[in-house]
């Protein structure tokens, strides 16, 4: 086997319910307030309200519905990422494109849908177009971006966290030299009415808290571009792991035991000790079962609790794209030389024995951890190192 | 690249004027677990995954990769028709099982798997991406086994699922499940799977001239153009046969695993990807793989 190679980022993009680019999401995370839209779906035969993290700041904010708005807006934290890693369009040519997403262009399909419902009901028929492929196509005609390699990870919401890892190795391994890895989630009716159904919703996000009720959705677009050349932040993603856990289809086992034998897998393969992480990044979903497994796998691996960090208060749950999302917050605040505290969080929950941070703390060179977690037993930690 | 070639299994049923058969059955047969709440999507990747593993119990580091052109359709079908037709809430089973990683879970629970599962997807081409995966995973020794499938549903109406698909009115579609379990190759003996991945014509016709030998065989994935199959035929000195198959996403599993399924001895060379990024596998089995399962 060859030596692995070390993986730098050399390019964030980011577009959140906190703003558009990454310096206008970590100014307004650093500044607050919140900020979370009334929503509701109409027509159904009970209300279905929720409060919701939209995409903030100009054409972003006509309707979240709208046919158009995937395609008009999927591009742009690719194109900022690009940007910052200083990519000239001919390198731009055949590069390799990894996306995650759980619900990739269907908000386009459903817009499709409903107006062949309206038109012609009695031909109309669900779905009406299906795959994957929209979002790398879309990336690829308006980036320049050529024919290359395309994966489209579905694993719900550890989708682009599975994406960041699987090119990060094939980078590592010599395969390619550099890679595009993008998150994408956008406001759709199956999304919202799914998890509606589920009943996980709260009115807030607040991770590990006694308090906590449930998650709230996001949606956003993350963009990462990891290359073998070193770049100018300062950050190597220093690998990762995933396992599967079939424990139930929608959390992993409240008794922590696949999180810490993922922990541990991603500690051993990078030869750390547990005291030798700097701070984690949890999923932090706020939904009672879920901190409740990952406090749980939390405690058995670190003896010593390093900071904790929680990113969902800011911006929701963005799903599938929220691994590259909170990894590229997560790095902005690293790069700042900080550690953002968790909002929302007031008071230990007993039941969990872990307790996130409630201000500011410092972040020093070393190793980061950044935990996700999905539907379907999907579990998965990234490794980040702040290089300087 | 070479990995081993462990155990394959392949079934593809063509969708014609009767509905397809229910899986209830073999499920029940064949499977260590009884499933409860999944859908078709999901019987087809059990089936196969059940069906490639035959009884033995894979390693419980092996690494599962599952992946489809299109996906879950006949249940995001009915979560659609649930909230756009009937103004409903979709039933909370129908709506987990809209994702991809819902069949991963239930692949995982039938054969006791706890390593990395991911679900990807390329139009086209969800094998080769699939594979390009695991072989950079064996290659790094994160697992030394992966268990690769890919599965293509076909939900009624079927003229509905034509257009939906943009396939011709008159096209022979298909559901299949195709598996592959890959490992070292000392354990597969002198059976495996040599993979170049991302290459342009000039490299795919080069490849083929320096692997080709008198005996082997040559097949073509759905997306090499007919001109360039006549060049690499030519090269081979065999007809550019195409193998008449019914229409799904992942045509060149299909052509992979029914060869394999066929009990053949000797070499395959599968050429296939897609346009500008084609991808030459060959599939060496001189003896026969020991666990496929026809239908």
């Amino acid at each position: 086997m060859p030596e692995p190679r070390a993986v730098y980022v050399n390019g964030l993009g980011l577009s959140c319910a906190l703003g558009r680019g990454v310096d206008a999401c970590v100014r307004a995370m650093n500044d607050g307030p919140i900020r979370t839209i009334p929503l509701s779906l109409s027509g159904f035969n009970e209300p279905v309200r929720m409060p919701y993290y939209a995409m903030a700041g100009g054409d972003a904010d006509q309707s979240l519905f709208d046919a158009g708005r995937f395609a008009r807006l999927l591009p742009e934290a690719a194109a900022e990422a690009l940007e910052q890693a200083g990519l000239a369009s001919e390198a731009r040519r055949g590069l390799p494109l990894f996306v995650g997403s759980t619900s990739f262009e269907v908000s386009s399909a459903e817009a499709e849908y409903l107006d062949l419902l309206a038109r012609e009901p009695g031909s109309a028929f669900a779905l009406p177009y299906v795959g994957f492929q929209q979002a790398g196509e879309c990336l690829r005609e308006s980036l320049a971006l050529a024919v290359g390699r395309d994966f489209a990870f579905n694993t719900a919401c550890t989708a682009s966290a599975n994406a960041l890892l699987a090119a990060q190795r094939m980078i590592s391994l010599g395969v390619l030299d550099r890679a595009l890895v993008v998150g994408v989630e956008f406001a759709n009716r199956t999304t919202l009415a799914g998890f509606s159904g589920l009943q996980l919703l709260a009115d807030e996000l607040r991770p590990f808290d006694v308090m906590r009720q449930g998650i709230v959705l996001g949606e956003g677009l993350g963009a990462a571009l990891l290359s073998a050349r070193p770049g100018g932040l300062g950050l190597v993603l220093a690998g990762g792991a995933s396992n599967s856990d079939t424990f139930s289809v929608t959390s992993a086992n409240p008794d922590g035991s696949s999180i810490s034998a993922l922990l541990r897998a991603v500690l051993g393969q990078a030869g750390l000790a547990p005291d030798q992480v700097r701070g984690i990044k949890t999923h932090g979903t706020a939904s009672p079962q879920n901190d409740l497994g990952e406090a749980a796998g939390l405690r058995q691996v670190f003896g010593a609790m390093p900071p904790l960090t929680a990113l969902k208060p800011y911006l929701g749950h963005t799903l599938g794209a929220c691994g590259v999302i909170e990894m590229a917050l997560f790095a902005s605040a690293l790069g700042q030389g900080h550690l953002p505290p968790v909002p929302g969080f007031s008071r230990e929950d007993p039941a969990l024995g872990v307790r996130p941070l409630t201000a500011d703390a410092p972040a020093p060179p070393g190793h980061y951890l950044l935990n996700y977690f999905g539907f379907g037993g999907n579990n998965t930690a990234l490794l980040l190192e702040k290089t300087a | 690249m070479t990995q081993g070639l462990l155990a394959s299994s392949h079934y593809l049923h063509r969708v014609g004027s009767q509905a397809l058969p229910t899986l209830e059955d073999a499920l029940r047969a064949e499977c260590r677990v009884q499933h409860r709440r999944v859908d078709r999507f999901i019987q087809l990747a059990v089936l196969g995954a059940a069906r490639c593993a035959a009884g033995r119990r894979l390693r419980e580091d092996c690494f599962l990769y599952l992946g489809s052109g299109v996906g879950p359709v006949g249940n995001n079908i009915m979560v659609q028709e649930q909230i756009f037709r009937d103004r409903q809430l979709p039933r909370p089973f129908n709506f987990v099982n809209t994702l991809g990683a819902s069949a991963t879970f239930y692949v995982a629970k039938e054969l006791g798997l706890r390593g990395q599962g991911w679900w990807v997807s390329r139009r086209g081409a969800s094998l080769e991406a699939l594979l390009e995966l695991a072989f950079t995973d064996l290659r790094l020794g994160f697992c030394t086994q992966a268990l690769v499938g890919v599965v293509e549903e076909c939900p009624a109406p079927y003229e509905d699922h034509r257009r939906r698909v943009h396939a011709p009115a008159d096209a022979v579609l298909a559901e299949g499940s195709h598996w592959l379990l890959l490992g070292a190759a000392p354990e597969a003996g002198d059976r495996g799977i040599t993979a170049a991945f991302g290459l342009d014509k000039t490299a795919l016709v080069r490849g083929l001239r320096a692997a080709w030998s008198e005996g082997d065989s040559l097949a073509f994935g759905p997306a090499v153009p007919d001109t360039l199959a006549a060049d690499l035929a030519a090269v081979a000195g065999v007809p550019a046969l195409r193998t008449d198959f019914a229409l799904h996403d992942s045509l060149a599993a299909a052509r992979l695993t029914h060869w394999l399924s066929a009990r053949p001895h000797g070499r395959l060379h599968l050429l296939c990807g897609l346009p500008e990024y084609y991808v030459r596998l060959e599939i060496t089995a001189p003896d026969r793989v020991p666990l496929e399962l026809a239908q």
